[in-house]
Protein backbone atom coordinates (compact mmCIF):
# COMPACT_ATOMS: atom_id res chain seq x y z
CA UNK A 1 0.00 0.00 0.00
CA UNK A 2 1.56 3.29 -1.18
CA UNK A 3 -0.90 5.76 1.22
CA UNK A 4 -0.38 7.85 3.52
CA UNK A 5 -0.31 7.57 7.25
CA UNK A 6 -3.42 8.90 8.07
CA UNK A 7 -5.14 7.05 4.84
CA UNK A 8 -3.43 3.85 6.18
CA UNK A 9 -4.69 3.98 9.35
CA UNK A 10 -8.37 4.93 7.98
CA UNK A 11 -8.03 2.03 5.85
CA UNK A 12 -7.18 -0.36 8.72
CA UNK A 13 -10.32 0.97 10.56
CA UNK A 14 -12.60 0.42 7.48
CA UNK A 15 -10.99 -2.95 7.52
CA UNK A 16 -11.59 -3.95 10.67
CA UNK A 17 -15.38 -2.65 10.63
CA UNK A 18 -15.68 -4.84 7.81
CA UNK A 19 -14.25 -7.78 8.90
CA UNK A 20 -11.86 -8.29 6.49
CA UNK A 21 -7.84 -7.43 6.26
CA UNK A 22 -6.53 -3.72 5.20
CA UNK A 23 -5.67 -5.21 1.46
CA UNK A 24 -9.39 -6.51 1.36
CA UNK A 25 -9.64 -2.55 1.16
CA UNK A 26 -7.09 -0.47 -0.43
CA UNK A 27 -9.81 -0.06 -3.33
CA UNK A 28 -11.14 3.03 -1.03
CA UNK A 29 -7.57 4.60 -0.80
CA UNK A 30 -8.21 6.69 -3.55
CA UNK A 31 -10.91 8.23 -1.44
CA UNK A 32 -8.36 9.89 1.23
CA UNK A 33 -8.74 9.57 5.18
CA UNK A 34 -11.78 12.09 5.10
CA UNK A 35 -13.82 10.06 2.89
CA UNK A 36 -12.79 6.96 4.08
CA UNK A 37 -13.52 7.59 7.47
CA UNK A 38 -17.01 8.84 6.06
CA UNK A 39 -17.68 5.63 4.23
CA UNK A 40 -16.72 3.41 7.33
CA UNK A 41 -19.39 5.56 9.57
CA UNK A 42 -21.80 4.68 6.98
CA UNK A 43 -20.96 1.04 7.29
CA UNK A 44 -20.84 0.83 10.91
CA UNK A 45 -24.49 2.57 11.28
CA UNK A 46 -25.67 -0.17 8.36
CA UNK A 47 -24.13 -2.80 10.19
CA UNK A 48 -24.89 -2.00 13.67
CA UNK A 49 -28.76 -1.09 13.04
CA UNK A 50 -29.41 -3.95 11.01
CA UNK A 51 -30.38 -5.94 13.92
CA UNK A 52 -31.25 -3.50 16.46
CA UNK A 53 -34.80 -4.17 16.89
CA UNK A 54 -34.30 -8.15 17.76
CA UNK A 55 -31.48 -6.69 20.50
CA UNK A 56 -33.83 -3.85 21.87
CA UNK A 57 -36.54 -6.68 22.50
CA UNK A 58 -34.04 -8.48 24.06
CA UNK A 59 -32.66 -5.55 26.08
CA UNK A 60 -36.09 -4.39 27.56
CA UNK A 61 -36.15 -8.05 29.02
CA UNK A 62 -33.54 -7.24 31.42
CA UNK A 63 -34.98 -4.29 32.81
CA UNK A 64 -37.85 -6.45 34.53
CA UNK A 65 -35.08 -8.74 36.37
CA UNK A 66 -32.48 -8.03 39.18
CA UNK A 67 -29.11 -7.11 38.25
CA UNK A 68 -27.31 -10.12 39.55
CA UNK A 69 -29.39 -12.50 37.37
CA UNK A 70 -29.04 -10.43 34.27
CA UNK A 71 -24.93 -10.78 35.14
CA UNK A 72 -25.48 -14.73 35.85
CA UNK A 73 -27.29 -14.81 32.26
CA UNK A 74 -24.90 -12.89 29.76
CA UNK A 75 -22.01 -14.73 31.26
CA UNK A 76 -23.04 -18.21 30.84
CA UNK A 77 -25.34 -17.60 28.05
CA UNK A 78 -24.51 -14.55 25.38
CA UNK A 79 -21.05 -14.26 24.38
CA UNK A 80 -19.13 -11.05 24.59
CA UNK A 81 -20.33 -10.19 20.74
CA UNK A 82 -23.82 -10.45 21.95
CA UNK A 83 -23.85 -8.99 25.38
CA UNK A 84 -22.10 -6.20 23.87
CA UNK A 85 -24.60 -5.39 20.88
CA UNK A 86 -27.60 -5.64 23.88
CA UNK A 87 -25.42 -3.67 25.92
CA UNK A 88 -25.82 -1.25 22.90
CA UNK A 89 -29.51 -1.01 23.19
CA UNK A 90 -29.81 -0.81 26.99
CA UNK A 91 -29.71 2.55 28.90
CA UNK A 92 -26.33 2.75 29.90
CA UNK A 93 -26.85 3.09 33.39
CA UNK A 94 -28.38 -0.26 33.37
CA UNK A 95 -25.61 -1.61 31.24
CA UNK A 96 -23.31 0.14 33.10
CA UNK A 97 -24.43 -1.43 36.02
CA UNK A 98 -24.00 -4.62 34.64
CA UNK A 99 -20.80 -3.98 33.28
CA UNK A 100 -18.89 -3.25 36.80
CA UNK A 101 -20.19 -7.09 38.00
CA UNK A 102 -18.21 -8.79 34.66
CA UNK A 103 -14.94 -10.31 34.38
CA UNK A 104 -12.16 -7.67 32.43
CA UNK A 105 -11.90 -10.38 29.63
CA UNK A 106 -15.18 -10.43 29.14
CA UNK A 107 -15.88 -6.97 28.95
CA UNK A 108 -12.59 -6.49 26.66
CA UNK A 109 -14.10 -8.29 24.07
CA UNK A 110 -17.33 -6.87 24.48
CA UNK A 111 -15.18 -3.52 23.79
CA UNK A 112 -14.75 -4.71 20.38
CA UNK A 113 -18.40 -5.52 19.47
CA UNK A 114 -19.77 -2.41 21.09
CA UNK A 115 -21.49 -0.11 18.97
CA UNK A 116 -19.30 3.21 19.01
CA UNK A 117 -21.96 5.46 18.32
CA UNK A 118 -23.56 4.41 21.42
CA UNK A 119 -20.28 3.69 23.57
CA UNK A 120 -19.81 6.93 25.44
CA UNK A 121 -22.75 6.91 27.73
CA UNK A 122 -21.84 3.67 28.57
CA UNK A 123 -18.24 4.02 28.85
CA UNK A 124 -18.56 7.22 31.67
CA UNK A 125 -20.61 5.38 33.91
CA UNK A 126 -18.35 1.98 34.42
CA UNK A 127 -15.93 2.42 37.38
CA UNK A 128 -13.23 4.06 36.65
CA UNK A 129 -11.03 1.03 37.77
CA UNK A 130 -12.30 -1.41 35.76
CA UNK A 131 -12.25 0.81 32.83
CA UNK A 132 -8.51 0.62 33.43
CA UNK A 133 -8.42 -2.86 33.84
CA UNK A 134 -10.43 -3.16 30.48
CA UNK A 135 -7.73 -0.80 28.56
CA UNK A 136 -4.72 -2.64 30.40
CA UNK A 137 -6.25 -5.82 28.58
CA UNK A 138 -6.59 -4.35 25.07
CA UNK A 139 -2.82 -3.47 25.48
CA UNK A 140 -2.18 -6.90 26.12
CA UNK A 141 -3.91 -7.91 23.34
CA UNK A 142 -2.39 -4.94 21.14
CA UNK A 143 -5.92 -4.11 19.78
CA UNK A 144 -4.82 -0.01 19.49
CA UNK A 145 -8.54 0.55 16.84
CA UNK A 146 -11.01 -0.03 19.76
CA UNK A 147 -8.61 1.85 22.26
CA UNK A 148 -9.01 4.76 19.68
CA UNK A 149 -12.67 4.22 19.89
CA UNK A 150 -12.76 4.27 23.52
CA UNK A 151 -10.42 7.51 23.87
CA UNK A 152 -13.21 9.38 22.45
CA UNK A 153 -15.71 7.96 24.80
CA UNK A 154 -13.35 8.83 27.91
CA UNK A 155 -13.69 11.79 30.30
CA UNK A 156 -11.16 13.97 32.04
CA UNK A 157 -10.84 12.24 34.99
CA UNK A 158 -10.44 8.63 32.61
CA UNK A 159 -7.44 10.72 30.70
CA UNK A 160 -5.97 11.25 33.85
CA UNK A 161 -5.80 7.68 34.65
CA UNK A 162 -4.54 6.27 31.59
CA UNK A 163 -1.82 8.91 31.00
CA UNK A 164 -0.24 7.10 34.66
CA UNK A 165 -1.10 3.81 33.60
CA UNK A 166 -0.62 3.32 29.62
CA UNK A 167 2.67 2.42 28.46
CA UNK A 168 4.33 5.26 26.17
CA UNK A 169 4.45 3.28 23.11
CA UNK A 170 1.25 1.77 23.50
CA UNK A 171 -0.84 5.69 24.01
CA UNK A 172 1.20 6.48 20.47
CA UNK A 173 -0.52 3.65 18.66
CA UNK A 174 -3.80 4.69 20.88
CA UNK A 175 -3.19 8.29 19.32
CA UNK A 176 -2.65 6.73 16.07
CA UNK A 177 -5.92 5.09 15.91
CA UNK A 178 -7.88 7.79 17.88
CA UNK A 179 -10.93 9.51 16.18
CA UNK A 180 -10.75 12.83 17.54
CA UNK A 181 -7.67 15.37 17.52
CA UNK A 182 -9.63 17.05 20.05
CA UNK A 183 -9.66 14.11 22.65
CA UNK A 184 -5.91 13.20 21.83
CA UNK A 185 -5.14 16.60 22.48
CA UNK A 186 -6.70 16.49 26.27
CA UNK A 187 -4.99 12.97 26.17
CA UNK A 188 -1.78 13.86 25.74
CA UNK A 189 -2.15 17.54 28.03
CA UNK A 190 -3.12 15.17 30.82
CA UNK A 191 0.26 13.90 30.53
CA UNK A 192 3.47 15.59 32.96
CA UNK A 193 6.04 17.60 30.94
CA UNK A 194 8.22 14.84 31.80
CA UNK A 195 5.94 12.11 31.21
CA UNK A 196 5.18 13.46 28.01
CA UNK A 197 8.87 14.41 26.65
CA UNK A 198 10.01 10.33 27.99
CA UNK A 199 6.83 9.38 25.27
CA UNK A 200 8.43 11.24 22.67
CA UNK A 201 12.48 10.16 23.38
CA UNK A 202 11.31 6.66 23.82
CA UNK A 203 8.96 6.73 20.45
CA UNK A 204 12.21 8.52 18.04
CA UNK A 205 14.71 5.64 19.22
CA UNK A 206 12.24 3.14 18.74
CA UNK A 207 10.47 0.72 16.37
CA UNK A 208 9.60 2.46 12.91
CA UNK A 209 6.04 2.08 13.41
CA UNK A 210 6.42 4.15 16.91
CA UNK A 211 8.16 6.69 14.99
CA UNK A 212 5.48 7.13 12.81
CA UNK A 213 2.60 7.24 15.19
CA UNK A 214 5.04 9.63 17.10
CA UNK A 215 4.54 11.76 14.20
CA UNK A 216 1.13 11.23 13.94
CA UNK A 217 0.20 12.34 16.97
CA UNK A 218 2.32 15.17 17.00
CA UNK A 219 0.87 16.42 13.92
CA UNK A 220 -2.90 15.60 14.91
CA UNK A 221 -2.90 17.75 18.37
CA UNK A 222 -5.22 20.55 17.92
CA UNK A 223 -3.05 22.76 20.53
CA UNK A 224 -0.30 24.66 18.91
CA UNK A 225 1.66 25.06 22.07
CA UNK A 226 1.52 21.83 23.15
CA UNK A 227 2.80 20.64 19.50
CA UNK A 228 5.51 22.99 19.92
CA UNK A 229 6.78 21.11 22.46
CA UNK A 230 6.21 17.91 21.96
CA UNK A 231 8.33 19.25 18.68
CA UNK A 232 10.78 20.61 21.19
CA UNK A 233 11.35 17.17 22.94
CA UNK A 234 11.68 15.55 19.38
CA UNK A 235 14.43 18.65 18.56
CA UNK A 236 16.72 17.48 21.78
CA UNK A 237 17.23 14.61 19.93
CA UNK A 238 20.73 14.29 18.02
CA UNK A 239 21.46 14.46 14.71
CA UNK A 240 21.39 10.72 14.05
CA UNK A 241 18.09 9.81 15.40
CA UNK A 242 16.41 12.61 13.80
CA UNK A 243 17.77 11.61 10.54
CA UNK A 244 16.44 8.24 11.21
CA UNK A 245 12.97 9.85 11.69
CA UNK A 246 12.86 11.48 8.30
CA UNK A 247 14.09 8.22 6.85
CA UNK A 248 11.13 7.00 8.72
CA UNK A 249 8.83 10.16 7.46
CA UNK A 250 9.58 8.89 4.15
CA UNK A 251 9.47 5.42 4.39
CA UNK A 252 6.03 4.94 6.11
CA UNK A 253 4.61 8.39 3.70
CA UNK A 254 4.77 10.26 7.07
CA UNK A 255 6.29 13.23 4.77
CA UNK A 256 3.11 15.71 5.79
CA UNK A 257 3.29 14.65 9.55
CA UNK A 258 7.29 15.09 9.51
CA UNK A 259 6.69 18.75 8.06
CA UNK A 260 4.15 19.59 10.53
CA UNK A 261 6.50 18.49 13.51
CA UNK A 262 10.09 20.29 12.26
CA UNK A 263 7.35 23.72 11.61
CA UNK A 264 6.69 23.34 14.81
CA UNK A 265 10.04 23.12 16.13
CA UNK A 266 11.83 26.33 17.85
CA UNK A 267 14.27 27.86 16.46
CA UNK A 268 17.50 27.00 16.45
CA UNK A 269 16.34 23.78 16.56
CA UNK A 270 14.14 23.78 13.09
CA UNK A 271 17.17 25.18 11.32
CA UNK A 272 19.58 22.16 12.84
CA UNK A 273 16.89 19.63 11.50
CA UNK A 274 16.32 21.78 7.95
CA UNK A 275 20.60 21.86 7.55
CA UNK A 276 20.85 17.79 7.95
CA UNK A 277 22.64 16.20 5.02
CA UNK A 278 19.51 13.68 4.44
CA UNK A 279 17.23 16.25 3.61
CA UNK A 280 19.33 16.57 0.63
CA UNK A 281 17.85 13.10 -0.38
CA UNK A 282 15.82 13.24 -3.47
CA UNK A 283 12.80 12.01 -1.47
CA UNK A 284 12.34 15.25 0.23
CA UNK A 285 12.82 17.33 -2.78
CA UNK A 286 9.27 19.29 -4.71
CA UNK A 287 7.76 16.66 -6.67
CA UNK A 288 9.23 13.44 -5.82
CA UNK A 289 6.72 11.17 -5.63
CA UNK A 290 7.59 10.15 -2.29
CA UNK A 291 6.67 13.56 -0.99
CA UNK A 292 3.08 14.50 -0.18
CA UNK A 293 3.77 17.99 0.74
CA UNK A 294 5.68 20.65 -1.61
CA UNK A 295 9.10 21.92 0.11
CA UNK A 296 11.47 21.32 2.56
CA UNK A 297 12.58 25.46 2.67
CA UNK A 298 12.48 27.09 6.05
CA UNK B 1 -21.02 5.34 -10.59
CA UNK B 2 -22.34 2.14 -12.28
CA UNK B 3 -26.08 2.23 -11.63
CA UNK B 4 -26.74 -1.22 -10.44
CA UNK B 5 -23.81 -1.08 -8.26
CA UNK B 6 -25.02 2.44 -6.83
CA UNK B 7 -28.69 1.60 -6.32
CA UNK B 8 -27.30 -2.02 -4.25
CA UNK B 9 -25.50 0.24 -2.11
CA UNK B 10 -27.76 3.32 -1.90
CA UNK B 11 -30.31 1.08 0.55
CA UNK B 12 -26.97 0.41 3.05
CA UNK B 13 -25.16 3.73 2.71
CA UNK B 14 -27.99 6.64 1.91
CA UNK B 15 -28.78 8.09 -0.72
CA UNK B 16 -26.20 10.96 -0.52
CA UNK B 17 -22.66 8.48 -1.84
CA UNK B 18 -21.44 11.05 -4.14
CA UNK B 19 -18.15 10.86 -1.85
CA UNK B 20 -17.69 7.61 -3.47
CA UNK B 21 -17.65 9.08 -7.04
CA UNK B 22 -13.58 9.40 -7.09
CA UNK B 23 -13.79 4.57 -6.67
CA UNK B 24 -13.61 3.30 -10.25
CA UNK B 25 -16.81 0.66 -11.11
CA UNK B 26 -14.45 -2.45 -10.16
CA UNK B 27 -13.87 -0.48 -6.96
CA UNK B 28 -17.12 -0.02 -6.24
CA UNK B 29 -18.17 -3.45 -6.95
CA UNK B 30 -15.28 -4.34 -5.05
CA UNK B 31 -17.40 -2.01 -1.52
CA UNK B 32 -20.48 -3.94 -2.92
CA UNK B 33 -18.84 -7.44 -2.37
CA UNK B 34 -16.75 -6.11 0.75
CA UNK B 35 -20.32 -4.96 2.75
CA UNK B 36 -22.39 -7.44 1.43
CA UNK B 37 -19.81 -10.27 2.94
CA UNK B 38 -19.67 -8.59 6.04
CA UNK B 39 -23.53 -8.18 6.34
CA UNK B 40 -23.38 -12.34 5.50
CA UNK B 41 -20.62 -13.03 8.41
CA UNK B 42 -22.33 -10.63 10.98
CA UNK B 43 -25.95 -12.17 10.38
CA UNK B 44 -24.01 -15.38 10.79
CA UNK B 45 -22.35 -14.63 13.74
CA UNK B 46 -25.23 -13.43 15.29
CA UNK B 47 -27.34 -16.17 14.52
CA UNK B 48 -24.34 -18.52 15.83
CA UNK B 49 -24.32 -16.28 19.18
CA UNK B 50 -27.98 -16.41 19.58
CA UNK B 51 -28.66 -20.09 19.38
CA UNK B 52 -26.41 -21.19 21.67
CA UNK B 53 -27.54 -18.32 23.93
CA UNK B 54 -30.80 -20.40 23.90
CA UNK B 55 -29.34 -23.16 24.37
CA UNK B 56 -27.83 -21.87 27.59
CA UNK B 57 -31.11 -20.20 28.92
CA UNK B 58 -33.11 -21.75 31.49
CA UNK B 59 -36.63 -23.02 29.98
CA UNK B 60 -38.81 -20.42 31.35
CA UNK B 61 -37.14 -17.36 30.15
CA UNK B 62 -35.77 -19.27 26.91
CA UNK B 63 -39.95 -19.46 25.89
CA UNK B 64 -40.36 -15.41 26.90
CA UNK B 65 -37.27 -14.42 24.75
CA UNK B 66 -38.15 -16.18 22.08
CA UNK B 67 -41.42 -14.88 21.91
CA UNK B 68 -40.29 -11.20 21.85
CA UNK B 69 -37.86 -11.98 19.28
CA UNK B 70 -40.00 -13.78 16.55
CA UNK B 71 -37.81 -16.95 16.69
Amino acid sequence: MGADLATRAELVKLARALGTTPDGVAFAETLGAGDIRRLRERVVSTLYDEHRAAFRRVAAITRTLPTSLNVRIALRAFSPLLAARIASEMPPERAAELANRMPVDFLAEGCVHLDPRRAEPLITRIDRARVIAVVSELIRRGDFITLGRMLDASTEEMLSDLSTTVPDEALLRIGLYAESGTQLTRAMRALPAERLRAVIHSALTGAPDVRAAALAVVSRVEDDELRGRLAAYAAELDDATLTELLHTAVAEDAVTELLTAVAAMPEPARTRVLALPALRDSAFHPGSPNTSCGTTSP
Amino acid sequence: MRSDVREQLRPWLGEDVAFLERLSDDDLARLCDALATARRGQAKALAAASDEAYRQMPGPLRRGIARLVGR
